[in-house]
């Protein structure tokens, strides 16, 4: 099993929630917000708007990359599922620019069914992820 | 590729991400979360916090920087300098792939 951990943008969720449905995965976890900041390390715009003056810009100045607010997904699929789990994701998250998010996949060792405490391990979910590869 | 996941106290939060900015590792994730460890919370006057609020930081690094990553981590985090209960834990897991969304590059753990 594999965990598949997207930052994507805050606005971007309700269309991943239906691509995945889409692609068959109809479990995740989404954690509400959180703050982020990427490899872009010069933001364009605070430099163009201190060299016109702007008073917002100029205190951007000096401050470093500022965090932006980014939703959290997880979903935890069978390895088989992983591929088409990534594509869905970017598929519909992938808009060309900086900012976009990042995917990571983890292994997963070990997975419990809380209500009748089935637990399985290796690549396959067995009976505690459902058919389509999402836990169920 | 490395995911570390460090617990640390929310005051400290910016001083370990300034820590890392400045060693050259620009991109975390930060996530409000509430904890306990060891000490099972914290009493004060007679009043016990069973949960205590603290900052995740999440990072993803190659192998081989781990132990300066770590290391920066905890010369930002830690109180004094001997430390305290309640400074908070570091996690270390693997990560397999890496996609950059904007792009659709794959990064593997094979690769490095």
């Amino acid at each position: 099993m594999k965990e598949v951990m997207a930052m994507i943008r805050i606005n971007k969720i309700n269309e991943t929630k239906k691509a995945l449905n889409a692609a068959g995965i109809t479990s995740f976890t989404a954690t509400g917000r959180v703050l982020g900041r990427g490899k872009g390390l010069v933001d364009y715009r605070v430099l163009d708007g201190a060299k016109e003056g702007k008073p917002e810009a100029l205190t951007h100045l000096g401050s470093g990359p500022r965090l932006v607010p980014k939703r959290l997904i997880t979903v935890v699929v069978s390895d088989d599922w992983v591929e088409r789990t990534v594509k869905a994701i970017i598929d519909v998250n992938q808009t060309g620019n900086a900012g976009d998010g990042k995917i990571f996949v983890l292994p997963i060792l070990e997975a419990t069914r809380v209500r009748t405490r089935e637990t399985v391990s290796g690549a396959s979910g067995g009976t505690v992820l459902d058919s389509s590869g999402g836990l169920e | 590729m490395l995911m570390i996941r460090a617990m640390v106290r929310p005051e400290k939060a910016n001083d370990v991400l300034a820590g890392l900015l400045e060693a050259g590792y620009p991109a975390v994730t930060r996530i409000s979360v509430y904890g306990r460890g060891k000490q099972r919370g914290l009493t004060a006057g007679g009043v016990t916090y069973d949960e205590l609020p603290k900052e995740l930081l999440l990072t993803v690094i190659k192998d081989k920087d781990k132990e300066f990553v770590v290391n920066t981590i905890i010369e930002q985090a830690r109180s004094g300098s001997e430390g305290a209960f309640g400074d908070g834990k570091i996690f270390v897991s693997p990560v397999i792939e890496s996609y950059t969304i904007s792009s659709g590059v794959k990064e593997t753990s094979a690769e490095e």
